[in-house]
């Protein structure tokens, strides 16, 4: 059955928890601890699921004007795996997160998320993914409050649910004093908190991260990155995400990908992917040798 | 979440959303009621010509003021949407289990709404000034739906193509002055009995805005002509007709 891997029960007990908080009382100091219940916790773990998350098969996608943006990639997430998208300008990163997250059709290959075919069955994919954007995709006439809400709502959560669980997460995301201002009077890196805190709302299977923590000073992206390993760590959430940040993918990711010119010219795990450059290598390093120019070439993500 | 509850949903986002930009609101109303009151004081005179249908001008221009209301004003509707894309929410969006049927017609609805309020609001102001409606209260409202929806199906559909098309919410708001043509080319200040050119009649009798604005202002001077009513909407169903796929068509090229 498509996407048996999932943990339904887990989702289960969490979302039990969050109509039982007095969420907005809570918000100023919420912790994921509060998010999630700590002492569902050891049942998180026995449901946790196995297999692959992510499941690409020569995944490609030529635009109309013949562009070749993405030439065949074929990858594994595992399920709960935190997994690291580097590559340069054009290379294809922005395309395939689109692809997975079903808002790009792809021209050849195949892809499922969750279980699910990204073409076949897109709607079942979208149940179960988080996307935070690289443009944070916020309502500017809109408080986070309200666009979080609108964000459960419209995967399924009843009123007061949405309302407890966006209490929640504006507690973990430090977004508590924001939640009733309107967001076009905030700034930019505050909206891509609310953006991230958004797609969280559904406590996704699968969150797609484009380049997460661009923009953020060094404290909240510290705070963003310890968020993110709580969430995957806890409750399996399979993250992918873009970077340019080295220390972000040597921090986050279990494995990376980099991606050239539409391919995969090389993943692994951090450590195993400096040990084929050899010597007291960095990932700027690995980066370097796999794509014939550094990092800072290639600023802005594709 | 079943899809008219997303659509309900939607619908009340873009309606909480229009208060709270005081200049759309502000620049979709005043003019209005403004041209209202200019045109209405300028060419009074225009009801003492032998035949015209009222001798109270402010009467004869009420029905015009609606579709004024309406037609340009649907055009803030392609803006917010424009608005959606530059700013990513468009797609943040289409990354929840929503259809994008749910996203446009939460919208559609939505602008229905605000638009019929804001029909409501000149019609008021037309009381206001002395005119009285033939039909009362139900001949007012069925003018205000047709006002609405004759605004979603031409300047509506334009719009939203438009906003999708280009992504890009100044190039909505250029196109904004054209839907006055639509309204301008009919009998909405003069009888086109009293139009000399020919030609002019002619573009008018062309013109789908002139079969639901006549009725209208039936409505408003006279009583129910079911068979003018009954053209009326069929203009406007003709025109759905090529609006409505023609935009879901586009909404579904979001996915690229």
């Amino acid at each position: 059955m498509p996407g048996s891997w999932l943990h339904p029960l887990a989702w289960g007990f969490v979302f039990v928890g969050m109509t039982n908080s007095s969420a907005f009382a809570g918000t100023a100091r919420s912790t994921l601890d509060d998010l999630i219940g700590p002492a569902r916790m050891q049942r998180l773990a026995t449901a946790r699921p196995l297999g692959d998350a992510i499941v690409l098969e020569g995944l490609a996608k030529t635009y109309p004007d013949g562009t070749e943006a993405v030439r065949g990639i074929s990858l594994r997430v595992a399920a709960g795996e935190s997994f690291g998208i580097l590559g340069p300008n054009g290379a294809g990163k922005s395309t395939t997160i689109g692809m997975l997250s079903t808002l790009v059709k792809p021209t050849a290959g195949r892809a499922t998320v969750a279980g699910f075919d990204v073409v076949a069955e897109p709607t079942e994919v979208r149940r179960r993914i988080g996307f935070a954007m690289q443009q944070a995709g916020v309502d500017d006439f809109a408080t986070p409050k309200e666009l979080m809400i609108l964000q459960g709502r419209l995967h399924g959560l009843r009123k007061h649910e949405a309302a407890a669980r966006a209490g929640l997460l504006l507690g973990v995301m430090e977004l508590a004093e924001e939640a009733d201002r309107r967001l076009a009077t905030l700034s930019g890196g505050i909206k891509r908190r609310v953006d991230l805190a958004a797609s969280l709302m559904h406590l996704p299977a699968v969150l797609f991260l484009d380049e997460p923590t661009e923009g953020l000073d060094p404290r909240s992206r510290s705070g963003v990155w310890d968020t993110l390993d709580r969430l995957r760590s806890r409750l399996g959430i399979t993250l992918v995400l873009t970077t340019h940040y080295m220390e972000e993918g040597d921090r986050l990711c279990e494995r990376i990908a980099i991606i050239d010119r539409g391919t995969v010219v090389g993943q692994g795990a951090p450590a195993a992917l400096k040990a084929t450059v050899g010597g007291d290598t960095t990932l700027e390093d690995v980066y370097l040798h796999y794509t014939g120019r550094p990092l800072d070439d290639t600023r802005v993500a594709a | 979440m079943n899809a008219p509850a997303q659509v309900l949903l939607l619908a009340q986002r873009a309606l909480v959303q229009f208060p709270r930009n005081p200049i759309l609101l502000g620049f979709s109303v005043m003019p209005v009621l403004i041209m209202y009151l200019v045109f209405g004081g300028l060419f009074e005179g225009v009801a003492e010509l032998p035949g015209f249908p009222t001798d109270n001008y402010f009467e004869y221009l009420a029905p015009t003021a609606i579709l004024l209301a309406t037609v340009p004003g649907v055009g803030n509707a392609g803006v917010a949407l424009a608005a959606d894309f530059q700013n990513g929410y468009f797609h943040k969006l289409l990354t929840t289990p929503t259809s994008v049927g749910a996203v446009m017609l939460g919208r559609l609805l939505g602008d229905c709404v605000r638009l019929a309020v804001q029909a409501g609001l000149v019609l008021l102001l037309a009381i206001a000034l002395g005119a009285e409606v033939a039909t009362g209260v139900p001949g007012a409202l069925l003018m205000i739906v047709m006002g609405t929806l004759l605004g979603i199906v031409t300047f509506g559909a334009i719009s939203a193509n438009l906003a999708i098309r280009t992504r890009d919410a100044a190039a909505v708001q250029a196109i904004q002055p054209m839907a006055f043509l639509l309204i301008f080319l009919t009998s909405a200040y003069q009888s086109s009995d009293q139009i000399d050119s020919g030609v002019l009649r002619t573009i008018i009798e062309l013109n789908p805005a002139e079969h639901v604005l006549r009725p209208m202002r039936e409505l408003m001077l006279s009583g129910y002509d079911w068979g003018d009513i009954g053209i009326g909407f069929l203009a406007i169903a003709a025109l759905a007709a090529v609006a409505l796929p023609l935009t879901a068509r586009n909404y579904r090229s979001a996915y690229s």
